[in-house]
């Protein structure tokens, strides 16, 4: 271990420190960059050990074997990581980054729109680049991430962002990726100060608030299907779940809720669904595996909700509904500020029966495909965009996920941010450097 | 309710008369009957004579003097009538004010009108008898049960004043008042109180606890030093007999607790899962009233609703029945109480399950006569049928907690009550129905009072109904199967059968005949009843979901070739053995042997200290009291064994935590040093000896930043300093005027006024003394800086300095003031004051010479705590046996018990973990963690108790589904969950540290 710490030391401390608070956004690629002698986890379940990886103008050009490759590196800038290892960007679903600062400030709080059906809102415009989370996501290898509306039964447009840029235009990924819906709740919770707890009895308007959303549903089919109309931002905003383009986000944990609420998008012929759950799933793990439907996962650094549980469940869910046939991703519902840590839980998901390179799509491959951006992110392939980091070590472990060098569409990115500049000002002050 | 009866009007002699005087001697004679005089006499074709409101006399050979009415009870009985000692019968409910929420302007003062105690919620002053007047529809619902007499109370207050002890004649007020301070009560409900302090239940007992020092100190002296009605009427209260209403076992044990420190013994109103933790009910030896509002069961056909069901939920319902059992078996006294039943008329239904369930008949008669008439010391007057006691009885059809008894009469102060009438002739049988030449079998079935009738012709049934009125009948039939009209027939008893007249299906006349003919043949289904009796659930400990059925015992246990982090200069030994003995950690070498030693293989693993967190709010069961300074608060009060999370943290290797108070005032209240000795009693948890700990807090919490309207003292950071200041000087003043009392010489001592006892002055001393220590939850640099400051101002130390996350700079500041830091690993951002919040923080103030550890503040990190201390070295560097030591030895440092925790060193407490990984991996498990050598969490253990519990519950969805079908009402699971605290946490409903 001293000799990582030096590394560590190394790599936090050499020359590019002396910059302003938030790192300077990184300028486009201007030479093709290759990776070589590392071990590269490809995102999709296979590892490279000794790989060679090549990337221009932020596409990649090259992941393979550089024991057998033959490619004529002059002209590019090498980047020698033997004893290191390459991931594909850490992808965040379901996230309110850039929506939200401090979470205790309102003023500072963008993510909850007044109203209940409100698919016309959409996250990106909102996105606030220079929040101080991005740097920190990106310090642990999460460079994407889904900036996400909350509240309400149809909580707004959802919209991939790169962890690096501008302003949000340059940050963008993906426009406009999903539709977020909180389906009703069949029991309303309530507490009681008499017994310290929370208790759920039946919610009387469940069935009004189905139809409403129905309604809303066969409305939306129909406006699609009208020639001369009136324009609804709210219904031309549904568009997209019918016609493949975005995909439907359905939030709910009751088993039966979730049977009921993808059968019910199913009638309306919305053609990408992703469900966001945690044990409830598990539940009914053949009917989404019969569905299709991928899952993802809240904070699974996360208490059982049920005294009677299994006390590791939620460390172990992600492997029982990946064992039930279901693809899973992790995500962190509860914090900002506890996101970055995305590539510990899925360590944890590892300590509790998965394998590593399994764990790792968890926040990789399956991302991408569950937020339907897999054509470009998610893995080390040829072709899809260098959104890349090198780690010291294994990055799903705390004392090795130490990055040296991140990649954004190929963009060499600043990795140090506020903290780091804090931890270099104080060592100093003290002499501790 | 008729009235029947009107003997003497003695009572009523001061009332003006608006009829003739009829004043009668109310003198009867209740003869033949079987007469329960007590519940350990029973006579046998007795006579009970009454006179006016009291019994006259009761014996087996007694003549009926002249003048008296008879009344023949031939093959009937006679009870005492019973006694409930928890009502509020004939007094107002309460209305509490809806929620508790610390979120509008809080009310520091009382709003009680008057010359009062300073808090609203002490009601000593009050008095039942004052606002008792008679409820005849509640009367009546009692009666119809067997209760005559009441002990009735106003649930409003932690002190309530006094109960009165009232009958439930419907005469009038004054003679249902038997005794009008029957008893002092108390409670830990703050009633229809507005004030805001106190919000929580260690805030009620501080209250109780500091109101019972004031009355002692108010009451020596003469004259008083001013006025207050509520310390006056408490010690008045003092000589009455103390009930306190607890309502649950953890409860029960701090209400006694509480009496114990003033040499007072309360009467506990329980909560009926007594026998959820029975030994240490029984240590309590306080007299009990104990409901029977068992719960219906669960309805579990959904297998998906059925998951909102807990074990604990289940197992309960099916134990709940036997608790009465329990208490008997282990002698504990009690009383039963009706209160808390759905529906008034569960009480003997109720009865007779506790009596299937084990209770026997004597003890449940004298729990609801003599025990309560004992403890209320009214027992001259109730409870039984002595000459000269009240003239209150029952009189029934048989034993009273037979399934068929029926109570006909409740007689209380000699008014007689009627239930149901007394004399109903049995009219079941076989009769020969004759009608106009027809003839047809008529079969009466059915108890007197509740018959049925059917009819036959041959083998056929046809098809009838019949509705009876003590001697008379009414009979509608089809005499064929095919009839398209029916007989309708009208009659009386007469002889041993009936006559009568009806009506042909035709409207013809005709009169008809029933001869007796047999008794019914008994049917066998009598027998059905006492089906093979069903073994019960076992208890478990804790009660719930992850409970066992036996404690661990400490054993010897010798891990082998083990990598050993010492947390001692010998560093982290590889392939070393340890020994575990007697609860210590006894040997540490190579190739250790032990013949009586449990060998552990440890290749490949990892043996550590086991983790402490600094700063927990798991296993209590309140965090935050809202007074500024809220120094005599104590979380030690209210310890909850049974918190799913200390299980959780025991699986994530936490041995011990520091349980520390909220962070909604400057001064918290004293932190309680808890192990995690999963399945152990509240006291049992708490680490015997350790040093005082108190909880400060300064910033955005202490002024109340989330709450706009708030109006307490201090809103800033200016006053948060002020009100230590304050704090610490009011102590010097508190203790220069004890000191001049204490040096008083002996003869002027006994003449001086005593100065009165302040807690929270107690405590602040304490902490100057350098008898408590101080834990502070604090943010920014200017505050941390400022307290040191105050410290230093008053001579002494802060301790440790919680969450702390802008040590980083002031860290030099601290390391000279020698001040310990409990921080988080990586938290930031999540409110304004910790924006500047760096996941390096630890790294800097440990190498700036400040004793550092890694806290959770939150249940679920902190059963990841190896995880948390790993981060320093991921940011910063840190080497790994300084990070282990960050959630080992440094915790139990600032905790002053590093001197038998924290590290692997011979004669220290055996609290290790054993770790599958390197326990700072992601990857790492821990295996087994052991406290005091008894392994309290082991992986396979774990396992097959999940198995097992999964069993017991599938064994109760299968009870549960039995008991639905069998018709019993059933509620629905309400998935209830308990909330877990974090700092913030009044009453619960505000998050993150």
């Amino acid at each position: 271990m001293k000799k990582l710490n030096y590394i560590l030391a190394l790599v936090l401390f050499t020359g590019t420190y002396a910059m302003a608070q938030k790192p300077v956004p990184a300028p486009p690629q201007s030479k093709p960059i290759a990776i070589t002698g590392g071990t590269a986890h490809i995102g999709n379940g296979q590892i490279i050990e000794n790989a060679l990886i090549t990337f221009d103008k932020g596409k990649l050009t090259n992941v393979v074997d550089g024991s057998t490759a033959k490619i004529d590196l002059s002209g590019y800038e090498v980047i020698n990581a033997s004893g290191k290892h390459i991931y594909p960007g850490f992808i965040l679903p379901n996230s309110q980054v850039g929506l939200e600062e401090v979470s205790s400030v309102r003023a500072m709080s963008d993510s909850n729109e007044e109203g209940d059906m409100n698919p016309n809102v959409r996250s990106v415009i909102s996105y606030n680049a220079d929040s101080e989370f991005p740097p920190t996501f990106r310090f642990n290898g999460v460079l994407l991430a889904e900036t996400t509306p909350t509240g309400g039964t149809i909580s707004g447009t959802s919209s991939l962002m790169e962890m690096e840029g501008w302003n949000w235009e340059d940050a963008l990924h993906t426009e406009d990726i999903g539709v977020h819906m909180n389906w009703p709740a069949i029991s309303k919770r309530q507490f009681s100060f008499a017994t310290f707890s929370f208790t759920e009895s039946p919610n009387k308007e469940y069935d009004n608030e189905v139809t409403n959303l129905e309604h809303f549903f066969m409305d939306a089919v129909a406006y699609g299907n009208q020639a001369n109309k009136e324009v609804n931002l709210k219904m031309a905003a549904m568009q997209g779940l019918f016609d493949g383009t975005k995909t439907l986000f359905i939030h709910t944990n009751n088993p039966k809720e979730i049977v009921i609420a993808i059968r019910t998008a199913q009638k309306y012929g919305v053609k990408r669904i992703t469900l966001i759950a945690a044990e409830g799933a598990l539940m009914v793990a053949d009917f989404l595996k019969e569905n299709k439907i991928p899952v993802i996962l809240p904070a699974t650094h996360n208490l059982p909700p049920r005294t009677d549980d299994e006390v590791d469940l939620p460390y172990k869910l992600p492997h029982l509904l990946t064992q039930a046939g279901i693809m899973v991703s992790l995500s962190e519902d509860g914090s900002l500020h506890g996101s970055r840590n995305l590539g510990f839980f899925a360590g944890t998901a590892v300590a509790y029966g998965m394998g590593k390179e399994d764990a790792l799509k968890t926040i990789t491959s399956n991302t991408a495909k569950a937020l339907g951006v897999d054509a470009r992110v998610g893995t080390l392939e040829t072709g899809k965009d260098a959104t890349l980091f090198v780690s010291e070590g294994d990055a799903l472990d705390y004392r090795t996920n130490v990055l040296s060098h991140a990649f954004i569409r190929g963009k060499n990115i600043t990795l140090p941010g506020n903290q780091q500049e804090l931890y270099e000002r104080y060592s100093k002050k003290y002499g501790q450097k | 309710m008729l009235l029947v009866t009107g003997w003497g009007a003695w009572a009523q002699e001061t009332f003006p008369r608006n009829d003739v005087k009829d004043n009668r001697a109310g003198q009867y004679a209740f003869t033949n009957a079987t007469i329960v005089v007590d519940p350990q006499t029973t006579l046998q074709n007795a006579t009970l004579l009454i006179k006016g409101n009291k019994v006259e006399q009761v014996g087996s050979n007694l003549s009926v003097p002249k003048g008296y009415a008879t009344i023949d009870l031939k093959g009937k009985y006679i009870y005492p009538s019973l006694i409930d000692m928890f009502s509020n019968y004939g007094l107002p409910d309460v209305e509490r004010p809806s929620g508790n929420r610390f979120s509008g302007p809080e009310q520091t003062q009382s709003k009680t009108k008057g010359a009062y105690n300073a808090n609203q919620a002490v009601r000593a002053h009050y008095n039942a008898a004052d606002e008792f007047t008679i409820d005849t529809k509640a009367a009546e619902e009692l009666r119809k049960s067997g209760f005559g007499a009441v002990l009735t109370t106003k649930f409003d207050g932690l002190a309530r004043g006094t109960s009165a002890f009232v009958s439930l004649n419907e005469k009038n007020d004054n003679t249902a008042l038997i005794k009008q301070k029957a008893a002092a009560q108390f409670s830990f409900s703050k009633g229809s109180s507005t004030q805001t302090y106190p919000v929580s239940l260690m805030g009620f007992i501080a209250v109780l606890r500091q109101t019972q020092m004031d009355a002692d100190w108010f009451g020596s002296q003469n004259p008083r030093p001013f006025a207050d009605n509520s310390l006056e009427a408490w010690i008045q209260n003092q000589r009455l007999p103390q009930v306190f209403e607890a309502n649950s076992w953890a409860n029960i044990l701090r209400a006694d607790k509480l009496g114990d420190e003033f040499g007072v013994q309360y009467i506990i109103k329980g909560g009926g899962d007594e026998y959820q933790r029975i030994n240490e009910v029984k240590a309590a030896n306080a007299s009990l009233i104990v409901p029977i509002n068992f719960p219906d069961a669960y309805d579990v056909e959904d297998p998906f609703d059925a998951q909102k069901v807990s074990l604990e939920e289940m197992k309960h319902w099916e134990l709940a029945p036997a608790n009465l059992a329990a208490l008997e078996k282990n002698g504990i006294n009690f009383s039963i109480t009706a209160s808390g039943l759905k529906k008034a008329s569960d009480f003997l239904p109720n009865m007779r399950k506790a009596i299937a369930n084990g209770l026997t008949e004597a003890t449940a008669l004298k729990a609801l006569t003599t025990t309560p008439a004992q403890l209320l010391k009214i027992d001259d007057q109730v409870g039984s049928l002595k000459k000269g006691m009240l003239a209150n009885f029952i009189i029934t059809s048989g034993k009273l907690f037979d399934d068929k008894t029926v109570i006909y009469q409740n007689w209380i102060q000699g008014d007689h009550y009627a239930i149901k009438p007394l004399n109903v002739k049995d009219h079941s049988g076989n009769y020969n129905l004759s009608i106009n030449g027809q003839t047809y079998n008529l079969e009466i079935t059915g108890d007197a009072g509740s018959h049925k009738a059917k009819i036959k012709t041959g083998d056929t049934s046809l098809d009838a109904n019949a509705t009876f009125d003590n001697d008379l009948i009414t009979l509608t039939f089809k005499p064929e199967k095919e009839s398209k009209g029916s007989i309708r027939l009208s009659g009386w008893s007469e002889g041993n059968g009936w006559k009568g007249k009806g009506q042909l299906i035709d409207g013809t006349w005709v009169s008809w005949t029933g001869n007796r003919t047999g008794d019914i043949a008994q049917s066998a289904n009598n027998a059905a009843g006492d089906t093979a009796k069903e073994e019960l659930g076992k208890v478990i400990f804790p009660f719930n979901g992850h409970g066992y059925p036996a404690l661990p015992a400490t054993e010897t246990i010798l891990i082998k070739n083990a990598t050993v982090w010492t947390n001692e200069s010998d560093g982290i030994l590889q392939n070393t053995d340890v020994l575990l003995k007697d609860g210590k950690i006894s040997k540490i070498g190579k190739n250790l042997s032990d013949g009586g030693a449990k060998v552990v293989d440890g290749t490949g693993k990892h043996l550590t200290a086991g983790i402490i967190d600094e700063h927990s709010h798991i296993g209590a069961a309140s965090i935050n009291d809202v007074a500024t300074n809220s120094g005599m608060v104590r979380i030690g009060d209210v310890i909850d064994s049974e918190a799913i999370n200390i299980y959780r943290a025991l699986a994530g290797g936490v041995v011990a935590v520091q349980v520390l108070h909220g962070s909604a005032n400057p001064i918290g209240g004293q932190s309680a040093l808890i192990k995690l000795r999963w399945g152990e009693s509240p006291e049992n948890l708490k680490i015997k000896g350790a040093d005082g700990f108190i909880k400060f807090a300064l910033g955005e919490n202490v002024k109340r930043s989330s709450n706009s309207s708030s109006i307490r003292y201090p809103q800033t950071r200016m006053g948060v300093e002020q009100v230590y200041v304050d704090a610490f000087t009011n102590a010097l003043e508190y203790e220069k005027m004890w000191n001049a009392y204490n040096n008083l010489s002996a003869k002027v001592k006994p003449t001086a006024l005593k100065p009165r006892r302040d807690l929270a002055d107690e405590t602040m001393l304490e902490i100057l003394r350098k008898k408590r220590f101080i834990s502070c939850h604090s943010y920014v640099q200017s505050e941390i800086n400022m307290l040191m400051k105050v410290a230093e101002q008053f001579d002494f130390r802060v301790n440790t300095f919680t969450h702390i996350l802008e040590g980083y700079k002031v860290a030099d500041k601290m390391a000279e003031h020698g001040v310990a830091a409990s921080t988080f690993a990586d938290w930031w951002n999540y409110k304004w004051e910790v924006r500047y919040a760096i996941p390096h923080n630890a790294a800097i103030m440990h190498r700036a010479g400040v004793l550092t550890a890694i806290n959770s503040d939150d249940a679920e990190m902190g059963r990841r705590l190896n995880q948390e201390a790993a981060k320093s070295i991921k940011y910063a560097g840190m080497s790994e046996e300084d990070a282990w030591k960050m959630v080992t030895l440094n915790p139990a440092k600032m905790l002053h018990l590093d001197d038998q925790m924290g590290s692997i060193k011979a004669g220290k407490s055996a609290d290790v973990v054993l770790w599958n990984d390197h326990p700072l991996s992601v990857y790492a498990k821990p295996l087994k963690t052991i406290i005091d050598g008894k392994v309290y969490f082991d992986v396979e253990k774990d396992e097959a108790n999940n198995k097992a519990l999964d069993v017991e519950r599938a064994r109760l969805i299968q009870k549960l589904k039995g008991a639905k079908k069998s018709g019993n009402p059933t509620q629905r699971g309400e998935g209830r969950i308990q909330l877990q605290f974090h700092c913030d946490d009044i009453m619960g409903l505000e998050t993150e540290g």
